[in-house]
């Protein structure tokens, strides 16, 4: 066994995550879903009655909708049967709108979370934690100083109620309504925990705030909606990290982010998402920039069984721009369907979408993208890097990118390349002294470093982690 | 799609197309089975994005588009030394058994309502043989279209190590009132060792929607090289395909196309990779003017035993309008990690400084524009071995910037 292997075991990553905790819940909805299900959950949430009629409209678009099923070469998730989801869990949290410190949560959930690292990290590099259990947020907090300066930075259904003018008007009405897609609209009917950020003009918040979603329950779906609205000229990047342990039934995570970036404003909105390997993760992410408004999304997708995500931006506002870094990593029996969308409708627009994927023992990677240059949008441009690499023979690695140009004034590159690890790079290791194993890892580590780079350094670690977890195993 | 049926078209007018031409009795079986298929084949698969599709074939009016039974065509084939190449109708005699073997091997007539279509209505078209070790260089086939719609069938079979170069081109003839519709199929077999290039040139009046699909099944070490160039008609559906079936096979496929007024091309150029050390490189070049619209799909399929795959794809799109649209997707699907694989897309227009340099030679802007968009063609044109074909190509090109 290598050094970087023992050394992985040292740090117990696989531990941190595949860990299960007993299900104790204060409230579980019945499997399925129906009228009288949303109208319990948003009772239980004690909803505004405007809020209770987007969800029911909202479910009204699910049952209209057909599943997607004739998309080229899309992963099969025909085995998410919705009637056999459990929408909605409460965790027996004695404060409903989750706790401000991490010592008043039952044992059991401050223990996950510890197992996460999530405390730790708080301490050493965020502005804000959020962490959800199951379908409600239990624990928020958020450093004083920013809230002084009137950032807010709460869960999703606390939002609701506190901050109701802003969410009824931005939630699911500009960015991603309901009818965007089935998921979507399961998302508005069935939504729970989540959360909401504002930034204030002119203010930048210089750590990043941080939302860690855990699914615990076996057979659950979790809903979670992020909704960030940051006005003129401010400044945040948010993080978002995922994961659950493992079990033989199905779960879905059907996520809905919506991002307002003001004009001169900038969001980063980062993800290591790393679902075990029987999640169903289809999520919605949208953001709309404004002018000069710069949006930037980082994605590690681990895990889940099948993902199909597309984030996008629609860069509305003259100037705006839009910064696309994926990474996919696909192992056994792993499915990631992911890419990018970018919709330029204003002039000097600009984008730039730089994908990496890595599949191995049999899993399959695609990239699935597309950019769409409105007509007007004139002096626009837009670059799109793919790489891919392949392990074995058993895996698969598609890319599929669509361009739709409707402006002559533009410059418009798409590039992509597919390839094994050379060779000669691992011949080189080697006759530096390193073993088939390291030299391996090390030639994926700079293959995703692109990516690593852009995340604090905290999230590079930990997906540089993830990955040579991935890696360990087959290689030796 | 509830697929459209043409209340003109029966078993008797397929029978008499086929009865009038004295066709043996498998080639009749074929077109009827064809004719069935209409029943329940779909159209050719269309892109489409949330909210676009790419080509609305749908929207073609085969009721009145089709008029099977006074189909028309002025073809001249010309050919020098130990080659056939003659008619359908000619080849039946001496040739029966190639035909029967090889006829609807690459593309099953069936495959979508478009190909089924054309099969069993097709009235002409050209047989190529060529038997083993022979080498030809100028075979070439030029044919005009007379009538509201044509339905056209070539089947090329090389034999081993044979070698052939051919160049179709259609035009268009006498004028016809109507809206027309011209169908061209191109099966191109190519045995052990052989070299097949194929150039074709669509240039047909712009009252005419077209639908050509070639493709092609190249053996061990055998070639297959395309240039499919496209100038005429408003819709042009083209799909360009190679099966690389064999060890060593290689194919490349180039493609140009110049679009203006309201024209609409969906070009369309793939390749299966599905034996050891296949090579394949796909080119596109496109200039849109005014209202044109491209849209372009490449796609380079590497299959679970395509072990040491080269695989390259580029197309770029020039607009020389703010009204033009080009749309493109260039996919690649990868089974074999032994592979090497890119592809690239690009569009842009007429660079700035390019042009702005040609002006302080004090060349008028428009000649310099002119000069631009030829230079844009050459990386193509390099790939195009026969001398005739490229000024044939640069010949329209120069056209359409008069």
């Amino acid at each position: 066994m290598s050094s970087e292997q023992e050394h992985l075991k040292e740090t117990d990553t696989e531990a941190r995550f595949e860990f299960k905790k007993e299900e104790k819940s204060a409230f579980k909805a019945d499997k399925g879903l129906t009228e009288e299900t949303i109208r319990v959950i948003s009772e239980d949430k004690d909803e505004p009655e405007w809020m209770l009629q987007r969800r029911l409209r909202a479910l009204k678009q699910f049952q209209k909708m057909p599943m997607p099923t004739d998309w080229p070469g899309q992963p099969d998730i025909s085995e998410v049967d919705v009637d056999e989801i459990i929408p909605y869990i409460r965790p027996d949290v004695d404060v409903r709108a989750g706790v401000d410190d991490w010592t008043e949560l039952p044992e059991e959930i401050k223990d996950t979370f510890d197992k996460l690292g999530i405390p730790e990290a708080e301490k050493n590099a965020l502005s804000g934690v959020g962490a959800q259990y199951e379908s409600e947020v239990v624990y928020q907090n958020m450093q004083e100083r920013w809230e002084e300066k009137g950032v807010i930075f709460c869960n999703m259904d606390k939002a609701v109620q506190e901050h109701e003018e802003l969410v009824r008007e931005y939630f699911m009405t500009k960015c991603v309504p309901p009818s965007d897609n089935k998921f979507a609209a399961l998302h508005g009917a069935i939504w729970s925990g989540g959360s909401f950020v504002y930034v204030p003009e002119d203010t930048t918040v210089d750590m990043p705030v941080q939302a860690y979603f855990r699914m615990n329950s076996e057979g659950m779906g979790q809903f979670e909606h992020t909704l960030i609205i940051a006005e003129k000229g401010s400044e945040v990047h948010y993080i978002e990290g995922c994961s659950a342990p493992k079990y033989s039934a199905f779960n879905l995570h059907a996520g809905g982010v919506e991002v307002f970036v003001k004009e001169d404003a900038h969001v980063q909105y980062s993800t290591v998402q790393n679902w075990s390997k029987n999640t169903y993760n289809l999520n919605t992410k949208r953001a709309i920039a404004e002018k000069n408004g710069r949006m930037e999304w980082i994605s590690g997708s681990m895990g889940s069984k099948a993902t199909m995500l597309y984030p996008s931006t629609i860069l509305k506002g003259r100037g705006a721009s839009d910064n696309h870094i994926t990474i996919a990593f696909a192992g056994e029996g792993q499915d990631i369907d992911t890419g990018a969308k970018v919709y330029h409708n204003a002039p000097n627009t600009k984008s730039t979408i730089e994908s990496k994927s890595i599949a191995k023992d049999g899993g399959r990677t695609n990239y699935r993208g597309l950019v769409h240059i409105a007509d007007g949008a004139e002096n626009s441009s837009t670059a799109v890097e793919c790489d891919a690499l392949m392990f074995d023979n058993d895996s698969t690695s598609d890319t599929m990118p669509y361009m739709e140009i409707n402006e002559s004034k533009v410059d418009v590159a798409h590039e992509a390349t597919v390839g094994k690890i050379g060779d000669e790079d691992i011949f080189y290791l080697q006759s530096r002294g390193l073993d088939d194993d390291d030299a391996k890892q090390m030639i994926v580590s700079g293959f995703i470093e692109p990516i690593t780079e852009e995340l604090p350094i905290e999230y590079a670690v930990e997906l540089n982690r993830l990955v040579e977890l991935e890696m360990e195993g087959s290689l030796g | 799609m509830s697929t459209k049926a043409i209340e003109s078209l029966s078993e008797d007018t397929v029978r008499r197309i086929a009865e009038e031409r004295n066709e043996p009795d498998w080639l009749v079986e074929t077109r009827l089975d064809a004719l069935a298929a209409l029943e329940s084949a779909p159209l050719p698969d269309v892109i489409q994005t949330p909210g676009r599709k790419w080509t609305d074939l749908e929207a073609l009016d085969f009721e009145t588009l089709v008029d099977p039974l006074n189909q028309a065509d002025t073809t001249d084939r010309d050919a020098d030394g130990d080659v056939v190449v003659c008619s359908f109708l000619e080849a039946f005699e001496e040739y029966g058994d190639v035909l029967e073997e090889s006829f609807g091997s690459v593309i099953d007539p069936t495959e979508n309502y478009l190909t089924a279509l054309s099969v069993a209505l097709f009235t002409t078209g050209t047989f190529v043989y060529v038997p083993e070790g022979v080498a030809v260089e100028d075979v070439t086939v030029r044919a005009e279209m007379n009538s509201r719609s044509l339905f056209s069938q070539t089947l090329v079979v090389a034999e081993e190590s044979a070698s052939v170069t051919i160049l179709e081109s259609i035009e268009s003839g006498a004028d016809v009132a109507d809206d027309r519709y011209f169908s061209n199929l191109v099966e191109i077999v190519a045995g052990e060792n052989a070299n097949v290039q194929f150039g074709s040139l669509q240039n047909l009046s712009p009252d005419t929607s077209t639908y050509s699909l070639k493709r092609g099944d190249a053996g061990t070490y055998a070639s297959i090289n395309w240039i499919e160039s496209n100038f005429g008609s408003r819709l042009t559906r083209s799909d360009v395909e190679t099966e690389l079936n064999g060890d060593g096979s290689e194919s490349q496929i180039v493609g140009t196309f110049f679009g203006h007024d309201d024209q609409h091309f969906d070009i369309n150029a793939r390749v299966w990779h599905r034996a050891e050390h296949t090579t394949a490189d796909l080119v596109t070049r496109g200039v849109l003017d005014e209202e044109a619209r491209s849209v372009y799909e490449g796609v380079q399929d590497v299959g679970v035993d395509a072990w040491n795959t080269s695989s390259y794809q580029r197309e770029n799109t020039l607009m020389l309008s703010d009204e033009a649209e080009a749309d493109a997707s260039p996919k690649l699907i990868i089974h074999n990690h032994d592979t090497e694989a890119s592809h690239s897309a690009t569009v842009g227009q007429v660079d700035a400084e390019d042009l702005f340099y040609l002006e302080s030679r004090s060349i008028d802007s428009q000649v310099a524009r002119n000069m631009l968009v030829e230079g844009f063609f050459v990386p193509v044109l390099e790939e195009i071995a026969v001398d005739e074909f490229r000024e044939d190509v640069e010949a329209l090109v120069a056209e359409r910037l008069r």
